[in-house]
């Protein structure tokens, strides 16, 4: 066995929280993205620049502000808790929500270019030949659209892997509930003694990262293949 | 042109000048120290700097950190750690300068809650710990490697609880971190020192955990063999004097007890 | 002629494209091709936006075939997927993700009753070797014809053509000219047909109305 039967409970802990992380992303980054890319209202640069703001704030802050805002004592925390029965501080959802948040950016900046890149021309087609505005966004838009928006996936997965200082600043360090791979390699590293420990868990947190880097590069390549060139 | 050259040459000069002045000041220690430390340590560099001393530089952390830093070559003066195992572990591997260790403060440890809450406990053998956390958590240092947590474990371990509650700990990085989380009310409880407690007012004391159920709580203080600064060993003896421990007590800590043999 | 029959095209647009261009256009024309004839950036592609609906003109009107499209007065405007239009772009625009046979097909949904089938159309226009290509294998004569199929099959209930020989080599423009009258004599609908080539003009309109 390569791993302890520990080490691979935290990366399928990992591989969990990032998975979930993205798929509840993926449709208000989607969303975002549609908006930046076809919108035109007035407070898009605001809209534009608070979407990109975890990507600039340092990742402790972010921690920070979602532990204020969605711990049990928080305004919106506390809320979830009364109402709904809902906690996310120290749980796996919340390390979720703090690598959705920080993976957001990245989705949408992927996925805007490529909506960026849809010829409208050929939307414009679709609806001489009597297709509706749903037609044309599901049979058109979404189709040639599709490599960028799944090289965004990829890469918001990538970036949630590896997501760290918002997610021990906000759930803490919970083994099997939010100990994820950056957070064990990062307790690994307090303790003397633990390198073979930590040089196991960095090599499959390099593979995962570099694997997933790999696959969005080459569905961003299909993505800008050329309004003539790309099949599906 | 004039100008701009009379100007570099002043430029280079008060470079200079500052560069000699600085290069010819005395370094203050660096001293590495455990988290818990924070309060009173600062005060006690403030008082060795009144003193007409270099005010020494105070590097907070969990001592498992603090330890694995010193083995990796860190280049400090002194170390004062929460427990004797991590300083055994930097005596082991050479890294401290020899007849210089000293056991100087004591501790206790507290179960702590958030001050604003209205519930109690007792600590005794068996005592409903879990039922009290409810769907809550326990906030504490590692127990695998601070010694804050490593003391608490033990304490709950002797008390026969730890099982029923090691699902619900949080681990922080070091006490401070866990007494964090109780001050934010996040967490119902938390296991941190008495001197933790005592310096918040985010959170109460709820029942001080027997000293029989875990391993006497003290701090040792070494020079490092890798120390350079002039001033590290007087500080090593300023803080163990009769006056620096003085510093210490007014913080809540408690005079060494040597371990019964 | 009969003089009181209802003309194909009543258009009267008028519509500002820049700070200093404007595109109008006013005529009506009878049955058959008509071509609007002039040189290029006349803004001869923008009025057959209008007509399609793809742009809207700032004041006027677009009245095809006795049907109201456009009516700035009365703030009428029918969305451009019920016009009904069958417009071919003079640069084929194929949807690059949807084989032949998908290009051909996506229309058919507004087409209430077929004139022809998908199969009857392909043969007509010499692609029913080509239904199963990706567009980008094709070439720019069988992409235009693809296009022309493509508009056929959508149902039109009239037919817009934006210069669609001009990226076509002598060759191919003779058998696409070829195919274009056969639409024209064999379908019976009111075509507007844009092109900069008088040859063209002169043998494939009955109306001709000259732009810029």
């Amino acid at each position: 066995m390569l791993l302890s039967p520990d080490e691979w409970q935290i990366v399928r802990l990992s591989l969990k929280v990032s998975g979930v992380a993205v798929a509840l992303t993926l449709p208000p980054a989607f969303a975002l993205a549609y908006l930046l890319a076809r919108g035109r209202f007035p407070g898009k640069i605001l809209i534009d620049a608070l979407v990109h703001l975890p990507l600039v704030l340092p990742p402790v802050v972010t921690g920070w502000l979602l532990l204020i805002g969605f711990g049990l004592r928080g305004p919106i925390g506390s809320r979830l808790h009364d109402w709904f029965g809902v906690t996310l501080i120290f749980r796996w959802t919340g390390a979720a929500l703090a690598a959705g948040i920080m993976a957001l950016p990245l989705m949408v900046r992927a996925m805007r270019l490529s909506i960026e890149a849809v010829d409208r021309r050929l939307e414009g087609a679709a609806r001489t030949l009597g297709a509706s505005g749903c037609r044309v966004f599901w049979t058109i838009t979404v189709p040639l659209a599709l490599p960028g928006i799944l090289a965004g996936v990829v890469l918001g997965f990538a970036r949630s892997i590896g997501e760290f200082g918002a997610t021990i600043t906000f759930v803490s360090n919970i083994p099997g509930e939010t100990q994820t791979l950056p957070i064990a390699i990062y307790a690994a590293l307090q303790v003397p003694g633990s390198d073979a420990i930590v040089t196991r868990l960095a090599l499959i947190s390099v593979l995962l990262s570099l694997g997933a880097l790999v696959i969005s590069e080459l569905l961003s390549r299909r993505a800008g293949a050329g309004r003539g060139g790309h099949v599906l | 042109m004039r100008l701009t050259t009379r100007f570099i040459s002043f430029l280079l000069a008060a470079f200079a000048t500052l560069w000699l002045t600085t290069a010819a000041t005395a370094k203050p220690p660096l001293v590495l120290a455990a988290a818990s430390l924070q309060e009173s340590l600062n005060a006690a560099a403030d008082a060795w700097a009144a003193h007409h001393h270099e005010r020494p530089v105070l590097s907070f952390a969990a001592s498992s950190a603090l330890a694995k830093q010193i083995d990796a070559g860190a280049p400090a003066d002194l170390f004062i750690s929460a427990d004797e195992p991590w300083m055994d572990d930097v005596q082991k591997n050479g890294f401290v300068s020899p007849g210089t260790r000293v056991s100087f403060l004591g501790n206790n440890l507290v179960l702590v809650a958030p001050a604003d809450s209205k519930g109690t406990i007792a600590i005794g053998p068996g005592f409903p710990l879990a039922q009290a956390l409810g769907n809550g958590h326990l906030s504490m240092a590692d127990p695998d490697s601070v010694p804050a947590g490593k003391y608490g474990k033990a304490a709950l371990t002797a008390l026969g609880v730890w099982p029923s509650v090691q699902g619900k700990v949080v681990r922080g990085d070091s006490v401070r971190a866990a007494l964090a989380f109780v001050e934010r009310g996040e967490a119902p409880f938390g296991i941190v020192y008495a001197t933790d407690a005592l310096s918040s007012k985010g959170v109460r004391i709820v029942a001080v955990f027997p000293a029989s159920s875990h391993a006497p709580i003290t701090y040792p203080i070494a020079r490092l063999a890798a120390s350079t600064s002039q001033d590290a060993e007087g500080f090593r003896l300023f803080l163990i004097s009769a006056e620096g421990r003085a510093i210490f007590r007014r913080y809540g800590f408690l005079p060494h007890r040597p371990q019964a043999l | 002629m009969s003089s009181d029959a209802t003309p194909s095209f009543d258009i009267d647009v008028r519509r500002r494209m820049g700070p200093d261009a404007e595109v109008a256009l006013r005529f009506t024309a009878g049955p058959g091709l008509t071509a609007l004839f002039g040189r290029s950036g006349a803004g001869k592609t923008s009025v057959l936006a209008m007509v399609a609906g793809l742009l809207r003109p700032d004041t006027g009107h677009v009245r095809v075939a006795g049907e109201t499209l456009f009516d700035a007065a009365s703030g009428t405007s029918v969305p451009t997927a019920r016009r009904a239009a069958g417009y071919v772009f003079q640069d084929a625009r194929l949807f690059p993700h949807f084989r032949v046979r998908g290009n051909l097909r996506y229309g058919m949904r507004r087409a209430t009753r077929q004139a022809m089938s998908l199969d009857a159309v392909a043969v007509f226009l010499g692609i029913d070797q080509l239904l199963d290509r990706w567009p980008r294998t094709l070439s720019g004569g069988e992409a235009q014809r693809v296009a022309i199929g493509r508009a056929l099959l959508s149902g039109p209930r009239f037919l817009l053509m934006d210069e669609p020989l001009a990226s076509l080599d002598m060759a191919r423009r003779g058998e696409v000219m070829r195919l274009i009258e056969r639409v024209r004599d064999e379908l019976g609908l009111p075509i507007l047909y844009v092109s900069h080539d008088r040859s063209e003009v002169d043998r494939l309109a009955a109306n001709v109305v000259e732009m810029g």
